[in-house]
């Protein structure tokens, strides 16, 4: 039952907060709506049984991406006045009622297209996913896949993130003449 | 099985006999129901003793700066001032809540309740004693890691919203400080989490024992720098001197909460003792042997066998000297911290920077793969194990 409800304020949290995302005219204030919505999706990961998943999506995104964002916004002025000088709003609210109609159609197929394709793993699974819901660490288990079956995309993405370092420290070095 | 203040209650018989009486009188199985209620009060309970000693914190930090600086301190209220704190409480929710009219409004109520809930979240998981402890998460200092960087949302977003150049360069600092400096503090607690083999306070607090020897500060050279590598990224986290360059009194009147008033402010400087004591207390829990107590007395086997307890009293005994051992661990780490304020000047930004990158961020890589190396090489032992050992060997013993 506590799985149920930590699941439906997971979802609650992740969809209301996407709302409000999108709904809002300050980026800022988007970018907390955001900060929400990682969080439900964090519950949602523990609400599967995913710990080490959820701690990650806290890690990363409440704690680096959140910050860069909200930085980034700062610096380049995002937040700043929502009109031009000629008074016309410089972030136009999200769409028309057309675009709403088209969004939400498109949506609803897409979404009962991937629940027929993804019918039968929910059907044969059922047992398996409520057994795997116990205390059970998935570090070791993640941790050992990583450095064997993984390792070259392990290392492939080290190296990309090597390169981003490297990239980030010319771009930002003083030039000397 | 996790060790939580639940399955510490559930192996008595009382909580036994009061979970089945409440089943019969429900009608049906009551053990999530009572479980829930464990929970609510333990978590009830550790909130309200961590806002005290957070209000004590600030006491504190009066009086041994009082001390430091040949003064008399807070002393009129109650015997010693002690209760300085709480009329400190109370004079903030008198005060009127005032939000600067150009400042946003919606981030700027958000800021300190992020602060405070980044460092609240965290008590979920320090681990007080072998039974008191309300969550031992498979990953736990990840956890930890995870939701005390809210803290560092919460600082910028004051700084922002308030809209005063004061507060925006606070909270910038604060921001580019707490990100900077957790490289080094989470490299320093992986070399830990390599030793233990688990993420889990539980792991890595019974990987270690009562005596300074065992604890893993002792462990080997590389943890022992690791823990002043911890330490002096700690204190960089939690914005202490010598590293308050965000709330820089000299230079930026009081840095992110210049605007707050009332108990807004009060929730950023509860925070921040908070804080001191969580960052005061994982440093105790994986360095300093946690809550361990010598011979092994904490589990209250002693009590049980040799001096013929009853097994609740016994086991209780026990809970109480490890509770001891830890706070009085981090109560030690604690007055360090207040003691390191009052003492050392502030640094300039740029030295900031360059002591996290240039000089800790390396120290604590090379601390890592030692670590690595080191459990390589010598299986985990610690350094004492092998000198003893080395040693006995040497003197012809086990021939």
């Amino acid at each position: 039952m506590f799985e149920q409800i930590l699941f439906l304020l997971s979802a609650t949290a992740t969809i209301g907060f996407t709302v409000a995302v999108v709904g809002t005219n300050n980026l800022m204030h988007a970018c907390m709506y955001l900060l929400g919505t990682l969080f439900g999706v964090a519950g949602l990961y523990a609400t599967i049984g995913a710990d080490f998943l959820a701690a990650t999506q806290i890690v990363v995104y409440a704690g680096g991406v959140v910050i860069l964002m909200l930085f980034a916004i700062m610096l380049t002025g995002g937040a700043e006045d929502k009109k031009n000088r000629f008074g016309i709003e410089k972030i136009p609210s999200m769409g028309s009622t057309k675009t709403y109609i088209v969004a939400g159609a498109s949506v609803l197929i897409i979404a009962m297209i991937v629940l027929k394709m993804t019918a039968n793993i929910h059907t044969a699974n059922k047992d398996l996913a409520v057994a795997s819901t116990g205390n059970e660490s998935t570090v070791f288990n993640i941790g050992s896949l990583l450095l064997t079956d993984h390792i070259l995309a392990f290392e492939i993405s080290s190296i990309l993130l090597l390169g981003a370092l490297v990239g980030a420290a010319i771009i930002a070095r003083p030039k000397r003449n | 099985m996790n060790s939580t203040i639940v399955s510490y209650l559930s192996q008595f018989e009382g909580y036994q006999k009061f979970v089945s009486m409440a089943s019969s009188f429900l009608g049906s199985n009551a053990s999530g129901y009572i479980t829930f209620l464990v929970f609510f009060l333990g978590a009830f309970v550790i909130v309200n003793v961590m806002a005290l000693i957070g209000g004590l914190g600030t006491y504190a930090e009066r009086k041994i700066s009082a001390d430091l600086q040949m003064r008399q301190g807070p002393n009129r209220v109650g015997p010693y001032g002690i209760l300085q704190f709480l009329a400190d409480g109370v004079k903030m929710i008198m005060k009127e809540d005032i939000i600067p009219s150009a400042s946003d409004k919606f981030m700027f109520t958000l800021a300190p309740l992020l602060a405070l809930l980044g460092v609240l979240a965290t008590f979920a998981v320090i681990p007080f004693s072998s039974g008191l402890m309300l969550s031992d998460l498979n990953v736990g200092v990840f956890y930890l890691i995870g939701v005390s960087s809210l803290v560092g949302v919460g600082v910028f977003l004051a700084g922002y919203s308030s809209n005063s150049k004061w507060s925006m360069l606070g909270g910038m600092r604060g921001a580019s400080q707490i990100i900077s400096y957790e490289v080094p503090v989470t490299l320093s607690i992986l070399s830990i989490v390599l030793l233990a083999g688990g993420m889990s306070f539980g792991t890595l607090v019974n990987a270690q024992s009562g005596f300074p020897h065992e604890w893993f500060i002792l462990h080997n050279p590389f943890t022992f720098i690791g823990f002043f590598v911890y330490f002096i990224g700690a204190l960089a986290e939690t914005n202490r001197a010598p590293f308050d360059l965000p709330e820089a009194e000299s230079e930026l009147v009081s840095g992110y909460h210049t605007e707050y008033t009332g108990m807004r402010f009060a929730f950023f400087a509860l925070a921040e003792y908070m804080e001191v004591f969580v960052v005061c207390g994982v440093a105790a829990a994986l360095f300093l042997g946690g809550y361990k107590v010598p011979f092994d007395l904490g589990d209250g086997a002693f009590f049980t066998h040799t001096l013929h307890l009853p097994e609740f009293i016994g086991k209780n005994i026990g809970q109480v000297l490890e509770l001891g051992s830890f706070f009085t661990k981090t109560l030690v780490l604690y007055y360090i911290v207040i003691w390191i304020r009052w003492t050392l000047p502030r640094l300039r930004v740029d030295q900031l920077m360059t002591l996290c990158w240039k000089y800790l961020t390396p120290i604590a890589l090379f601390n890592l793969v030692g670590c690595a190396f080191w459990m390589y090489y010598f299986e985990g032992k610690s350094l004492y194990v092998l000198l003893f050992k080395s040693a006995a060997h040497a003197a012809g013993a086990g021939h």
